[in-house]
């Protein structure tokens, strides 16, 4: 795949430069090491900082959602210009999903759609590749990745740091753009999901006590919810006081309660960008729920979440010859 | 687990169907086992899988939820959407380790006072069978 940075930030800076658009979310260099922080670009002069590389793992369509929406001035004109967005195959699924949700309009948003040929797992890189304080670069070069850092290029197999959810990536083009940027990639052989099964293949106990060591680490920080590109409910039953649904107490009973309201919130839902994971503090791999509820939904209710902006969602539909081998 | 251990059922029944079964059941002097708690919601769509979780936090060894037939919810279509969204969420806490015994779910219309015996005995059974839910259950702590 060849990105070229050139291109991006010629259209960025055009994008960002129109009248009609508030300010562009994008990727630019972190301060140390393998960091990306999201760069929210007014003017086509802050364009110039943006880039595109492997280490661009973040979703940035929970911008859409968690911008503050501050009351309109007395007198004053709510600003309904537009968010433009970079988006890569994954994350274009979440802005679709909550089109369907009606959680942002189509006409509220300008997706810049960056077809990903995968990207890498920061964590695993620095495992192999220590952290410096020296910003590193990243680029695809075919089957591998090239870290560039310090004048020096280091090739490393694509499989050897590339992310969980890329191996399981069906959808490594944007689905939905306004513009878009280089040239499609072909899609890849499909890892097979080994975490969920070998969880599936264990016996309930076996399952009971897996999760009863992952939940036990919680700390219920919240970071997988705010993370989250759908988990934007203004009123959050994680915050509520009256009635309280989930106690804020950290103990395993309440951190269990907490993960199984939150996954299955994201039933039918989740687009499985990975983000939950990636920010988990604690290395709970939220993935694995969200990825065996993912299949359970795409299998017995053949529905898939982040595909069709006309679909209709899935927990607030229904078919009359849903499976029902359950009931009694 | 001890031969004689009675567990906790909650169950969570439409005021339209099982409700009524139930207190048919009654007025039919069905026996069915004593261990069920019934709580009455207006449409078994109205069940929060977060009702489920509670439940079992709160001390209930098995829970069931039992609405009308498909096509004979009082509101349309409730049903359809509980049978949606409870078939995931016992598929997904089968896979965080829940015995699948502990939840059932039922449709049992206002003239089946005989079904629900079964249903109830059904349930009751199969959580004697799954013993005492200690997986994440509500600890109270000792000061």
């Amino acid at each position: 795949m060849k990105m070229d940075l050139e291109q991006l930030r010629k259209t960025a800076a055009e994008v960002a430069a129109r009248e009609e658009v508030k300010y562009l979310v994008g990727w630019k260099q972190g301060t140390y090491g393998y960091r990306v922080a999201p760069a929210f670009v007014e003017d086509a002069a802050g364009a110039a900082e943006l880039i595109f590389s492997p280490l661009c793992t973040a979703n940035l369509a929970t911008y859409l959602t968690l911008a503050e929406q501050l009351p309109v001035p007395r007198g004053g004109e709510p600003d309904d210009r537009k968010v433009a967005l970079m988006v890569k195959g994954c994350d274009s699924r979440a802005v679709t999903q909550l089109l369907v949700e009606k959680g942002i309009e189509r006409d509220e948003v300008v997706v810049i759609g960056c077809p990903c040929p995968g990207v890498v797992d920061a964590a695993l890189l620095a495992e192999k590749y220590p952290e410096t304080e020296e910003p590193a670069e990243m680029k695809w070069d075919g089957e591998n990745f090239l870290l560039i850092r310090g004048g020096e290029e280091t090739k490393i197999a694509r499989n050897e740091i590339l992310a969980e959810k890329c191996r399981l990536c069906r959808y490594p083009n944007p689905v939905v753009s306004d513009i878009m940027l280089g040239e499609e990639v072909e899609t890849w052989d499909l890892a097979e999901d080994e975490g969920v099964q070998e969880l599936e293949n264990r016996d309930v106990d076996g399952r009971a006590e897996y999760w009863a060591e992952q939940f036990d680490k919680c700390v219920r920080c919240y970071s997988c919810r705010n993370v989250c590109p759908l988990c934007y409910c203004q009123d959050c039953i994680l915050d509520r006081l009256n009635p309280t649904w989930v106690n804020r107490s950290v103990n395993f009973s309440e951190n269990t309660a907490f993960n199984i309201a939150r996954a299955f919130h994201l039933a039918g839902r989740c687009i499985e960008c990975g983000e939950c994971e990636r920010v988990c503090p604690a290395n709970i791999p939220l993935g694995k729920l969200n990825r065996k509820l993912a299949r359970e939904v795409r299998d017995k209710y053949d529905f898939e979440p982040g595909v069709d902006p006309d679909a209709e969602p899935f927990q607030a539909s229904f078919k009359p010859d849903d499976p029902e081998d359950f009931i009694l | 687990m001890s031969a004689n251990f009675e567990p906790n059922v909650v169950a969570f029944l439409c005021n339209w169907c099982s409700y009524a079964g139930a207190d048919l059941a009654g007025t039919s002097r069905v026996n069915y086992p004593s261990n069920i708690q019934i709580i009455r919601v207006m449409c078994s769509g109205r069940v929060n899988p977060l009702y489920v979780m509670n439940a079992l936090q709160q001390g209930a060894d098995g829970v069931l939820v039992s609405g009308c037939h498909p096509g004979d919810c009082h509101y349309m279509e409730g049903n359809f959407y509980a049978r949606r969204r409870l078939g995931m969420l016992k598929d997904l806490m089968e896979f965080v380790g829940v015995d699948p015994k502990r939840f059932h779910m039922s449709w049992v219309s206002a003239s089946e006072g005989h079904k629900w015996k079964e249903v109830v005995e059904k349930t009751v059974e199969d959580a004697k069978e799954a013993g005492p839910f200690e997986g994440f259950r509500r600890r109270q702590i000792d000061w």
